[in-house]
């Protein structure tokens, strides 16, 4: 369906009839969308029903019935054709007596079991090998776990030794009060600094060194330097 | 009084579903005579008479399973019938007591159709049959399912049926249709 671009474009259709052939557009979807409801004025709208010609009813309800009929007819005729021929053909099956099909049998079990017999003793074989693999296997691991629990006990014991070395100068309930008296006769003044060149600059205790003042161990750095 | 719009499609049916019929009857309509609008078209009677109702769980409201003695274009069937999926159509009309007699009288039947016990093979499958057989006028068994409520029938030996099935075209139910055609 066509439809001619109004408005501005009919104005320049008008002017310019070269380019007419382009401002012709087509309008695809003409019909109401199928998800929109029924028209307002379609609501009420109840169809007719055309009446059917009486003699073309007749004549087609005879063809339809006669054609059916054939058709059914034709088929259940070539099904059972079919099931005859399946059930009479030996296109698909040998036919034997029972001294071949017996023979047959044998033959069939001697063959079966010789693969059986073969398949057994690679079995055998298999099971074998498999049994040794997994042994060696056992063994490998067994003797790996011996060695890693007899480095483990020799590392405990080790630190064991060393603790004990360093026991002897625990402070106890004994040598508490020794303890004690030593730590006050002897502090330690941890707050001090150190420059690059080794000099320390003793803090809170000795008090701030002073600028130009040197402390005894500056002094002894300086003039062991 | 309102006016009254329709709205939708067509439909054939005329009358009430079974339920609406039956609900409202004394005794649930056992014994009355009820028949289907769309069976008024054949000339010969058809009704049927109710002779037993069971109402079913509220599922589906608008059916009912009716047992009725079913009489089909004059011919009375044989058992009982049980209508329970087609009693939700609108269709049913009940036939008032005053009229029964008037209504369930039958003065024509339905003839019982006979066909023939075989009909020609198609041309072709003809000519492959008798090639292969060498039987000059091999026959095909007419396809026929009994069903009770089937008035038609395959012609015994020695009777002559009286619907004619071949494998043309027939003769024509209406010829005035083949005027100028070369039959």
């Amino acid at each position: 369906m066509l439809r001619h671009v109004v408005g501005q474009s009919a104005r320049i259709l008008d002017t310019n009839l070269v380019c007419a052939s382009t401002n012709l557009q087509f309008v695809r979807w003409r019909r109401k969308p199928r998800w929109l409801p029924v028209a307002k004025s379609k609501r009420f709208l109840v169809p007719e029903r055309k009446p059917q010609d009486s003699d073309e009813r007749l004549e087609l309800l005879r063809l339809h019935n006669n054609y059916r009929t054939q058709l059914r007819s034709v088929t259940s005729y070539l099904m059972k054709e079919a099931e005859v021929n399946r059930k009479t053909s030996t296109a698909d099956h040998l036919v034997l007596t029972p001294e071949q099909e017996e023979a047959e049998f044998q033959k069939c079990v001697a063959e079966n079991e010789a693969w059986n017999a073969k398949i057994a003793q690679e079995r055998e074989a298999r099971l074998q090998k498999e049994a040794a693999e997994r042994e060696a296997y056992v063994a490998r691991k067994l003797e790996e776990a011996r060695i890693k629990q007899e480095e483990e006990r020799e590392r405990i014991e080790e630190i064991v030794r060393l603790e004990k070395e360093r026991s002897r100068s625990y402070i106890t309930k004994e040598n508490l009060d020794a303890a004690i008296d030593h730590a006050l006769a002897n502090p330690v003044d941890h707050n001090f600094a150190i420059d690059l060149q080794g000099n320390i600059y003793r803090g809170r205790d000795a008090g701030p060194s002073k600028p130009g003042e040197k402390s005894a161990e500056q002094a002894a750095l300086t003039s062991g330097s | 009084m309102s006016k009254i719009k329709y709205i939708g499609r067509t439909t054939d049916f005329k009358g009430k579903t079974l339920w609406e019929i039956v609900g409202n009857l004394k005794d649930f309509g056992v014994g009355r005579v009820i028949a289907r609008s769309m069976f008024e078209r054949y000339p010969e009677p058809c009704f049927m008479r109710i002779l037993k109702v069971q109402a079913l769980p509220n599922e589906d409201p608008r059916k009912v399973r009716v047992t009725v003695e079913k009489t089909f274009r004059g011919r009375t069937l044989p058992r009982p019938t049980e209508i329970c999926s087609t009693s939700y159509k609108a269709d049913y009309k009940l036939i008032p007591k005053s009229e029964e007699e008037q209504y369930c009288k039958i003065t024509s039947a339905m003839q019982e159709r006979i066909l023939p016990s075989t009909i020609d093979f198609p041309p072709l499958l003809k000519e492959f049959i008798v090639e292969e057989t060498g039987n000059q006028n091999p026959v095909l068994n007419i396809h026929f399912k009994e069903r009770l409520n089937k008035y038609c029938r395959i012609a015994k030996e020695g009777e002559t049926p009286n619907v004619k099935v071949t494998m043309g075209l027939g003769t024509p139910a209406s010829p005035k249709l083949y005027e100028n055609v070369k039959l």
